[in-house]
């Protein structure tokens, strides 16, 4: 590190915590805010964090299924939404993320061939910053109200902005890998398609696969907070439970969640360990 | 069929970059079955002269052409199938380290195949193609390691791997880059013997570009000498006379060869790699 870069560096951190006092003056921020009238539903509420509900807290039907059979059946609905989204992102950013690399340039093409491919990236990287730039509840929303509840409309709204992110980072990946197999496939007849997809991406999967878990465990968020909306998620349940202030309930549900979001990354350390290998 | 043979042709071929000129008129033939090695100082234009002869580097003048046929008049069909059939040894290997043996080495031969066809291979190779990658794996003897991951073998073995993938293309012409600067002496005899025997047997034609001399006489009948882009040499190899080969290495008149160069790159001023 040379003088010039670490003077630049402190320039930065300087602008930046003046920038972050500035904006909490604009937004009036004071910490007194935090401790007002609420302060007995706080303790109600966190004190339940260790003694979450194991039943349900009001008289209930007869016939209602237990609450933890509950719980599973909405994470379930919860992993299901996540997973539908995932599938398609994985598929929308692998191939948008070929068209968003520099991979059809490899070699250097000549006259219509070359306008046609900048044209292509370029349009392609403006769709993916715009899809991605609408978070995937603002879809949700939008969704909504132009097809009202739909299990479809909500796996495309998590998959826009996800399938929008991985095509970024996708490509990103793609463009930072070695290029010398790949020139050397292209001299051997190789086609760009071919070469993306038998060469580059395979160099890639580690990091690929790594960074899918960790938009996975975000699309799971996303997908219980779908439950607000009336979709048949972990958030449904939270939002009835919080109304009727039943909070053990409440921290049953955001265990739940916690709990697959746990196990997505116990699972995604044990695939990365297999394939460093 | 087609009546490709691998002949070689370059006429006139400049290259520059940025002005610069890395290759300067050179023309020179290589006739289907023939073998020459390519010498020269670094920085001389050897890998360029390699690479405009699968057309990874366009001539800014004068054309390659391969059986009479110009790269630059070629359909992207017609390239296609000239790339399919010149093997290329590149001087960093290229391989996808995280990839088996097998699928690098059938991953040569996806210049003629289809996408899926190529999927396939590469991901549930039928025993057909299984049987020939262990046929080519066993002429460079390293047959054990098929199933090997790529980054697992040592720098001798993945230089094997490269010329088995190069191999498998069932090229009529095979260019090698310093396919040796990799491995130890003993081992970069063994090589150049192994390339050069397999060519012959298979009648391809050849040109390898070395830094050792000796290496270069022992085993070419063609010597082409390149200096500063310009070809400064190209004759049978005991035509070759002590006073050209100090010319190609700017030695000072009168003074003997000796052997590898690069056993006195400090003597010689400029770098031989
Ligand atoms: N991509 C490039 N851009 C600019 N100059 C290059 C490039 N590739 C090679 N050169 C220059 O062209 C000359 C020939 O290089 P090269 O063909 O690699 O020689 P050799 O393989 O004999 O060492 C060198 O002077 C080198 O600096
Ligand atoms: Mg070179």
């Amino acid at each position: 590190m040379n003088r010039a870069s670490s003077g630049q560096r402190r320039m930065v951190i300087i602008t930046l915590a003046i920038a972050g006092v500035w904006a909490a003056n604009a937004l009036k921020l004071n910490p007194i805010d935090l401790v007002t009238n609420n302060t007995s539903i706080i303790y109600d509420f966190f004190s339940r964090a260790l003694s979450p509900a194991m039943d349900y807290e009001s008289d209930v039907p007869l016939g209602t299924k237990p609450l933890i059979v509950k719980t599973l059946s909405a994470a379930w609905q919860t992993i299901l939404f996540a997973a539908a989204a995932m599938g398609i992102s994985l598929i929308g950013g692998v191939l948008f993320g070929f068209l968003a690399s520099s991979s059809l340039m490899i070699e250097s093409a000549r006259g219509t061939v070359k306008y046609i491919t900048v044209t292509l990236y370029g349009l392609v990287r403006f769709l993916m910053a715009l899809i991605r730039s609408i978070h995937e509840l603002l879809w949700a929303v939008l969704f909504l109200v132009a097809f009202g509840i739909s299990e479809l409309s909500a796996v495309i709204a998590l998959a826009l902005p996800c399938t929008g992110i991985l095509a970024k980072i996708f490509s990103e990946l793609i463009d930072e890998t070695s290029r010398s197999a790949a020139h050397a496939i292209r001299g051997g007849g190789g086609t760009p398609i071919q070469v993306y997809f038998f060469v580059l991406l395979p160099q890639t999967i580690p990091d690929l696969l790594a960074y899918s878990f960790y938009r996975f465990e975000c699309l799971l968020r996303s997908s219980a907070v779908l439950g607000f909306f009336g979709y048949p998620t972990l958030g449904f349940y939270i939002a009835a439970s919080f109304e009727n202030l039943f909070y053990g309930e409440v921290w049953c549900y955001l265990y739940t969640l916690f709990l697959l979001v746990a196990i997505v990354d116990i699972w995604s350390n044990q695939i990365r360990a297999e394939l460093k290998l | 069929m087609n009546a490709a043979r691998g002949s070689l042709c370059l006429k006139n071929v400049t290259v520059a970059y940025q002005g610069i000129e890395a290759l300067a008129e050179v023309s020179l033939t290589l006739k289907p079955g023939e073998a020459a090695a390519l010498i020269g100082l670094s920085g001389s234009g050897k890998t360029t002269l390699l690479n405009t002869c699968n057309a990874l580097i366009q001539p800014t003048n004068g054309a390659v052409s391969i059986d009479g046929k110009k790269f630059s008049e070629m359909s992207s069909q017609e390239l296609r199938y000239a790339r399919s059939r010149i093997g290329f040894i590149h001087q960093s290997l290229s391989l996808v380290p995280n990839l088996r043996v097998i699928q690098n080495v059938v991953s040569g031969r996806l210049g003629q195949r289809s996408f899926l066809g190529g999927a396939r291979d590469l991901l549930f190779p039928s025993t057909n193609v299984v049987e020939k990658v262990y046929e080519v794996l066993d002429s460079v003897g390293i047959a054990e390691k098929i199933y090997e991951r790529t980054d697992r073998l040592s720098g001798g073995q993945q230089q094997r791997v490269a010329i088995a993938r190069a191999l498998f293309q069932d090229p009529l012409i095979l260019l090698a880059d310093e396919p040796i600067s990799s491995v130890d002496p003993v081992r970069a005899k063994a090589t150049i013997s192994l390339i050069r025997e397999i060519c012959k047997k298979k009648g391809l034609t050849l040109c390898v570009s070395l830094h050792n001399l000796d290496l270069a006489k022992t085993f070419f009948p063609r010597l082409i000498g390149l200096q500063d882009g310009r070809l400064i040499f190209d004759k049978a190899t005991e035509t070759v006379g002590a006073n050209e080969i100090n010319k190609l290495f700017n030695l000072p008149d009168g003074c003997i060869d000796f052997g590898p160069l690069t056993s006195k790159p400090s003597m010689l001023g400029k770098s031989l790699e």
